[in-house]
């Protein structure tokens, strides 16, 4: 079989078959191509402006080595101006992030990117660990998730950077519009389809507290697969650390990963078919204005609790997640069937009996929707989130206090009063101990303040 | 009337229905076409059409009717205009005037098995509603579950046609400018299969037995979207109903795009397309102006999801 040529230069020998479309490309237009879509992604959206300091969200993982590097490549090449630093944050998981982050400090030499590392007890007063030895190694996952959730950003807030980019990708959206569409959250789906997320439009109340709120993140990768994520990182040589993600994601996020990966097989465009989607979708939902998906000249969406793929994985070990969700679908099905029962428009299934009218009309004109009455929708309409600011942290928090600061207050309260000492040797056992401290010695001195 | 259990189903349901009014008020609310779309031509799965002489059989108040797909090109009575220009090597046949090697040209045009399902049923819907205009239809009434609904809802979501979404999945108006209405849209697939059991006698005489689903092809060649999507949802049927109603109930909430008449319309679906914005091309996920690739392989005038499945917009119908 002779050698294919490649599509694009029509020249050199082609050598990688694209995944988003199976276009046959050499090695230099293959870098090329995917240069020019995330420098189109970023361009067209206007993601950056020039004097802005950026941080790269970093974990040593391919997502986020192969965004700094073309970023790294397009800011010299276009002449984008802006600065770009690296922010890592450590769970403080012993062991966990060693190599990760050697990478990333190796990245910082090689791109000559400033990086900071911060740590979940400069953030929070809290490692992971002493969160593990405090509640127990059920449920820390909650507490990670929620930490992660704020941390790049408290993180860029002390650094005093206002935008923060990440590494998600296209198939991390597609995965968040499925599994969005499976837990049926609608709001959610429409804040996560959004390439800038949060709001510099809301000005909070009080300077003092202005910090997170005020923090721009955008994912210049949205529209790039995952798949050519790796083909970029393999070809250019980068230096990057295959994270294995602890924990098995959740439920509904597994599921919709599964289905992903299905769908690029049997259609590869299916992935940016999805993005696509989500996007046009969430113009669709009702009340919101943050519904503008990308079209609103600049304006970002305001979110609350980013979402992340396995990098940032929020996952959980007990995978219950769809049988609690059923559990409590089955309850409020209950709890309204009276209201209903009348509803459903020939029930025919559960009353052979049509109703007592003489005529029945089976499709009132005019009426349209309405002909159920409120039938799926208004009973649970989405719940319009009014963002508001963390009173403790300001943190956007669609309640009083953030679920970060409502965790903190439930550790700090448990946390041991006298006897604090230091020590890294955490006996294995202690952990395992459910939600009381065995010993108290050996708790950690780093507190919050 | 696809011959499935959910259409027969309603059938049953509604025939029933207008027997009990007759009976009650010696009149009736409604008349019923039962239409069945025949692609038995170009779908080996597809049921053979002499069944609806079964149902006609069963209930006869009604009228009955079978349209062979290739009809959806019949509303052109002549090969005059030329629906797509360029492209002159895919239009072998310019002056064919058969429907059906239209048909064929255009479903030969097609990349893979998902786009023929896709564009069957986009055919099939359009001439549907085409028939029930022309019959001053007041409504399309689908027989679909819960099941099925929530199946489409992420089919059409990983097809591009989010944006579409409301029109095939909520009872309502829809840009064809007729109703569409789901009434067992609340009934689980597998509540409907017992139901067609229990029934004396049983429904299953009178529907087309479809081949065993549940096992998706291995090949990625002959599966197709809806397919891995119904695997999917019977899985989930079966131990988590409430979230198969859940993923249908959400979907129903995401509110119709505005449109006017005079909007820009896709040439194969009908739908309108917001801002003109045809083809796969002129959005965030674009790469066309990025490097100027494939161009001249895109037809304007197909929305997304259709130039996904219709890359070439090759012997689309009038
Ligand atoms: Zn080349
Ligand atoms: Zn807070
Ligand atoms: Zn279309």
């Amino acid at each position: 079989m002779a050698p294919s040529i490649c599509a694009v230069c029509q020249t050199n020998r082609a050598l990688i078959l694209r995944p988003k479309n199976h276009q046959k490309l050499c090695k230099p237009c293959f870098i090329s191509v995917f240069e020019a879509e995330i420098h189109h992604t970023i361009t067209t959206n206007s993601l950056f402006h020039r004097g802005e300091r950026i941080a790269v969200g970093a974990s040593g993982g391919k997502d986020s080595t192969v965004l700094a590097s073309v970023l790294k490549t397009l800011n010299e090449r276009y002449d984008y101006g802006v600065e770009l630093i690296l922010l890592s944050i450590d769970e403080g998981i012993k062991g966990y992030r060693d190599d990760s982050l050697e990478t990333v400090k190796r990245n910082a030499k090689q791109y000559g990117m400033p990086l900071t590392i911060l740590g979940y007890d400069e953030l929070y007063g809290w490692t992971m660990d002493q969160v593990v030895e405090q509640v127990g190694k059920k449920g820390n996952c909650t507490y990670c998730g929620v930490f992660r959730r704020q941390a790049l950003d408290r993180g860029a807030a002390k650094l005093g950077v206002r935008h923060v980019v990440t590494g998600h990708n296209a198939d991390d959206v597609a995965e968040t519009v499925l599994m969005n569409l499976l837990r049926g959250d609608l709001p959610r789906l429409s804040r996560t389809t959004s390439i800038v997320t949060s709001t510099p439009s809301i000005v909070p109340s009080s300077p003092e507290t202005t910090s997170h709120t005020n923090i721009k993140r955008s994912k210049p990768l949205k529209y790039a697969y995952e798949k050519e994520i790796v083909l970029y990182a393999h070809h250019k040589n980068l230096d990057y650390f295959s994270t294995e993600c602890l924990y098995s994601p959740e439920a509904f996020r597994g599921s919709a990963r599964a289905l992903i990966k299905n769908l690029e097989r049997v259609r590869p465009s299916a992935i940016l078919d999805v993005v696509r989607s989500g996007e046009d979708m969430a113009k669709l939902v009702p009340g919101g204005n943050d519904n503008c998906g990308n079209g609103c000249g600049g304006q970002a969406t305001l979110v609350e609790e980013e979402e992340g793929g396995c990098g940032s994985s929020n996952g959980r070990t007990t995978g219950g997640e769809m049988a609690s969700m059923e559990q409590q679908l089955v309850q409020s099905e209950a709890a309204a069937e009276g209201g209903l029962e009348v509803e459903i428009t020939t029930a025919a299934s559960k009353s052979p009996n049509p109703p007592d009218s003489d005529v029945i009309p089976l499709v009132t004109g005019k009426k349209g929707k309405k002909l159920k009455g409120p039938p799926h929708g208004t009973r649970k309409q989405p719940a319009r989130q009014t963002m508001g600011q963390c009173a403790r942290c300001g943190y956007l928090s669609s309640q009083d206090i953030c679920k970060a600061c409502v965790l903190l207050e439930g550790l700090n309260k448990n946390r041991p009063k006298n006897s604090i000492e230091v020590t890294y040797d955490i006996p294995e056992e202690a952990s395992l101990n459910g939600n009381t401290v065995v010993n108290g010695v050996q708790q950690l001195s780093l507190g919050p303040d | 009337m696809s011959f499935g259990v959910s259409s027969v189903t309603l059938l049953h349901i509604l025939d029933y229905q207008l027997k009990n009014q007759t009976a009650k008020t010696g009149r009736t609310g409604f008349q019923l076409l039962v239409v069945h779309i025949d692609t038995s031509a170009v779908e080996q799965t597809a049921p053979n059409p002499s069944l609806i002489s079964n149902l006609q059989a069963r209930f006869p108040d009604h009228s009955y009717a079978v349209l062979p797909v290739k009809d959806v090109f019949e509303e052109t009575t002549s090969d005059a205009k030329p629906q797509t220009s360029g492209q002159p090597e895919e239009q072998a046949e310019p002056h064919a005037t058969s429907t059906s090697s239209h048909l064929s040209t255009l479903l030969a045009s097609l990349p893979s098995a998902t786009a023929l399902a896709d564009t069957i049923t986009t055919l099939r819907t359009r001439l549907l509603t085409a028939y029930a205009a022309a019959h001053a239809c007041e409504a399309i009434l689908w027989g679909d579950s819960t099941t099925r609904l929530a199946e489409r809802t992420l089919s059409e979501t990983a097809k591009g046609r989010g944006f579409s979404l409301p029109w095939s999945v909520a009872d309502g108006p829809t840009p064809g400018g007729i109703m569409f209405n789901y009434p067992l849209r609340d009934l689980l697939k597998k509540e409907l299969l017992s139901h067609a059991e229990f029934v004396r006698p049983p429904l299953t005489e009178v529907m087309f037995e479809e081949s065993k689903t549940g096992v998706v092809s291995t090949s990625s060649k002959t599966t197709t979207i809806d397919d891995l999507m119904r695997a999917y949802f019977e899985s989930v049927e079966e131990n988590y109903p409430s979230i198969v109603a859940n993923v249908v109930r959400t979907a129903t909430k995401l509110e119709p795009a505005g449109f006017e008449q005079s909007d820009a319309r896709c040439q194969l679906c009908g739908m309108p397309v917001p801002e003109g914005r045809f083809g796969i091309h002129g959005w965030g996920g674009d790469q066309h102006d990025a490097q100027g690739l494939e161009a001249g392989v895109q037809k304007e005038g197909l929305c997304y999801g259709c130039t996904r499945s219709v890359p070439r917009g090759v012997g689309l119908p009038p």
